[in-house]
């Protein structure tokens, strides 16, 4: 036993790495529930009329987004963290019990918060906030997860070989600190009980009143997009593409660069969520301009990604990793140029309150951030596991099956998006309005259809994806350290 | 001077300084390459050697580990 | 500097907060008491009132309707006056929204009747032909939290210092009072009578038979709501 060399302890990536596949499935099937529902209204009613309540689109809508945002997407970055936070610091959990019983804390307690979640939400106990919608006793529960996760990465920091953090980690900080900065402001609320001694205990009034609270929470909610669905993606893809191809990062300064551009701009830019609306003009057009100005970091990784794999092209037919990884850059580079471009003000006032944003969300978060993450599963399971990842060709189907659900996703919800918005400020030769509302709605069902369909071709793969990773943990075939140098082993 | 016209100074006299850092930062990058004192490009490596076996790119060494109590 | 930063965690750590942080500041602070006016003849919620805003939201309507006019032509004539700030100034929290699955409803009480709101939410797309809203029947059975709603009164009201039981300048010149129940039980009685007021206009049996003894169901309440929207 005392001769054993010391290993990097991957206990807690791998409870989370078993969190993000459960609540990937869960988040992306309420989403397909949602879908179906808005394009035949008949399924609201699934479970039948008793149970209606619950499976009704406005009560499932929120737990679909908080269950993809916080559940599948932050599972993802802890099971990353838990992992690369390890390697590239050079230090493993094993050397420090301490943090051992942090990382397992932290992870037990986020269960413990997602199940209150779940049930609160179906229960519809919500502050209606988009993406802050948990009630105070949650926040707290979140609050202590997220503390815990800071000791946990700069504890890890603390005790470290490597002497320079790697880009990854930069981007693991930025995103620990805003959420941690965002989500205690937009949910400053009075818990009711406390105060009047009667009605329910869970209810609570945010400090910030309309106006105000919608700057707040904008200013919250966008920034939610950028530091859970993008700063810690992009870490991973510092990580995880360079690992996999065994190329290094094609210009290391520019990340640096990208980083710090990144850190700056993207806080701005949530005032393009309140375009048209009573905030103060200059702050609109502060927000659209800055998330012009936004393009620029954010390609300024996407393309350093792409460069990367310079020479290298070949690996993007041979390794499906590579496939996902590359496609994920490339959506990443996709969304935040549709990203700024909704945000122009001719373009935004036709563009929100649509559809079109529907799309813009869903192709980032389902191009970019979900397949980052199955990639970053993927490559750490025979890691972890020891075992070659079950099947080649299944991933390789899972790749094509689900781009083609992205593609029917997004382009649905642009026609969708542009046609509801030019019915809606169409007018007739007299000046009238020359649709009303609900023919807006009506025309709208076969893109709503397509949507779902594309939509259930995704969460087909993501079923294809468990189903890959549930048979690496058991059954596929042992492998040496050794053979992992870069690429993952895979079964055929 | 009102509030607003405070934050108005403060605003830009703020912006002016970050945007002078990162020109700095850019200038930093470069030269010092170019000089040979720090080569960044090498820190790429890290993820590329991140074997608890393998040599750190540069390694923590006793008297920064006290320097960091301080902080 | 700049590599000495990189080195140091803790003062790089700092570094990224003070540049993430600016922007909130720069934006979000100077506007906030300005923002929180409100205009004349905007008037705090009503017990009832409240207690159907809180279904509202409990059943997530904002998922799918806005309350958010946007100053444009085509916006003014098929909801009403573009909306201004200070018109939220008792929203906690506001009920923007972000997407228009259904029309908005910023002024919906000027449109609407309880009485088509009954059809509506019993069987949408009975009263609207091709609407993909889902019904809402349950909302027929269940009781409004006239509790909770209370206890919301009196925190806005002793700690925002949201005007209950006091003159509120109307447009016209005149004034008008919002009553706030000086204890749970008087607040709970100014809620039923409100909520016979609208049951009266009611056809559901149920619901009747529930306000007559003296329970409110969410519907009653959620109709006070949607009506005080103008």
């Amino acid at each position: 036993m005392e001769n054993r060399p010391l290993e990097y302890d991957y206990t807690v990536a791998k409870w989370f790495m078993i969190a993000t596949i459960v609540l990937g499935v869960v988040g992306m099937l309420v989403g397909v529930i949602l879908a179906w529902e808005l394009a035949f209204p008949g399924v609201n009613l699934m479970l039948g009329e008793g149970l209606a309540e619950y499976t009704n689109f406005s009560r499932l809508r929120p737990l679909h987004t908080d269950a993809v945002a916080y559940g599948f997407t932050v599972s993802g970055i802890m099971a990353t963290w838990y992992y690369v936070g390890q390697r590239v610091l050079k230090v493993s959990m094993a050397e420090s019990p301490f943090l051992m019983f942090i990382g397992k804390l932290q992870f037990i307690l986020y269960i413990i918060v997602v199940a209150a979640v779940v049930v609160s939400l179906l229960l519809g106990l919500t502050q209606s906030k988009e993406y802050a919608e948990f009630e105070w006793p949650i926040d707290l529960g979140v609050v202590v997860v997220w503390v815990l996760w800071g000791v946990s990465i700069f504890g890890l920091i603390g005790i470290r070989r490597e002497k320079s953090l790697y880009i990854s980690i930069w981007y693991y900080i930025a995103a620990f600190l805003a959420v941690a900065m965002l989500y205690l402001f937009n949910n400053m609320s009075v818990p009711t009980y406390f105060v009047a001694g009667v009605g329910s205990v869970w209810h609570s009034v945010s400090m910030y009143s309309g106006t105000n609270d919608a700057l707040v929470q904008w200013w919250f909610g966008h920034n939610a997009v950028a530091f859970v669905f993008t700063t810690p993606i992009v870490a991973m893809i510092y990580y995880f593409l360079p690992k996999e191809s065994g190329q290094a990062v094609y210009s290391y300064k520019l990340s640096l660069l990208s980083f710090w551009g990144l850190m700056f701009v993207y806080l701005w830019a949530g005032g393009h969520h309140l375009v048209y609306s009573t905030v103060p003009d200059w702050m609109q057009t502060m927000g659209s301009v800055f998330s012009v100005v936004l393009i620029l970091p954010s390609w300024g990784s996407a393309i350093n990604m792409l460069l990367t794999m310079k020479g290298e092209w070949n690996q993007v037919a041979s390794n499906p990793l590579i496939k996902f990884m590359v496609l994920a850059s490339t959506f990443y580079m996709f969304s935040t140029l549709e990203g700024p471009i909704q945000a122009i003000k001719s373009v935004n006032a036709l563009a929100h309150f649509t559809d079109w944003i529907v799309g813009h969300v869903h192709d980032g978060v389902l191009g970019w951030v979900a397949f980052m993450i199955f990639a970053a599963l993927f490559h750490m399971a025979p890691r972890v596991f020891k075992r070659e990842i079950y099947s080649k060709s299944l991933m390789n189907t899972q790749f094509w099956i689900q781009t083609l659900g992205v593609v029917l996703y997004f382009t649905s919800m642009w026609i969708a998006g542009i046609t509801q918005g030019m019915m809606w400020r169409a007018h007739d030769e007299f000046g009238n309005l020359a649709y009303s509302f609900i023919d807006t709605v009506t025309v709208l069902h076969p893109y709503y259809t397509i949507r779902a369909v594309g939509g259930t071709l995704y969460l087909i793969g993501v079923f294809m994806f468990a189903y890959n990773m549930f048979m690496t943990m058991t059954a596929a075939k042992r492998v040496e350290e050794s053979q992992m140098q870069n690429t993952s082993p895979m079964g055929a | 001077m009102d509030i607003g016209q405070i934050q108005a100074y403060a605003y830009f006299g703020f912006t002016a300084f970050l945007v002078m850092v990162l020109y700095g930062y850019i200038y930093h990058l470069y030269s010092s390459e170019k000089k040979g004192t720090r080569d960044y490009e090498k820190y790429a490596n890290i993820a590329l050697n991140d074997e608890l076996t393998d040599k750190p790119v540069e390694t923590v060494s006793k008297k920064d580990e006290t320097k960091k109590e301080e902080v | 500097m700049f590599h000495w930063l990189e080195k140091h965690p803790f003062f790089f750590a700092v570094a990224v907060f003070v540049t993430i942080a600016f922007a909130g500041l720069v934006e979000i602070l100077p506007n906030f008491a300005e923002a929180s006016r409100p205009t004349i003849g905007t008037k705090p919620y009503s017990t009832l009132e409240l207690a159907g805003r809180h279904v509202y939201i409990k059943n997530s309507c904002n998922a799918c309707h806005s309350q958010l006019i946007r100053p444009f032509k085509s916006e003014t004539d098929r909801y009403g006056t573009y909306s201004l700030s200070g018109e939220y100034a008792y929203d906690r929290p506001f009920l923007w929204g972000s997407k228009r699955t259904g029309p908005d409803l910023m002024r919906i009480g000027n449109v609407r009747t309880t009485d088509w709101h009954e059809n509506h939410m019993w069987d949408p797309s009975g009263v609207i032909p091709g609407s993909i809203m889902p019904a809402y029947r349950w909302m027929f059975a269940n009781e409004a939290d006239v509790d909770t709603a209370y206890a919301e009164q009196v925190t806005v009201n002793k700690v925002f210092n949201v005007p209950y039981n006091k003159p509120i300048p109307m447009k016209d010149g005149s004034t008008e009072i919002v009553m706030m129940g000086a204890s749970l039980d008087a607040a709970k009685a100014e809620a039923l009578a409100d909520a016979k007021v609208i049951a009266a206009d009611m056809k559901n049996q149920d619901v009747k038979d529930m306000v007559a003894s003296g329970k409110i169901p969410e519907i009653v309440a959620l109709i006070a709501y949607l009506n005080s929207l103008k």
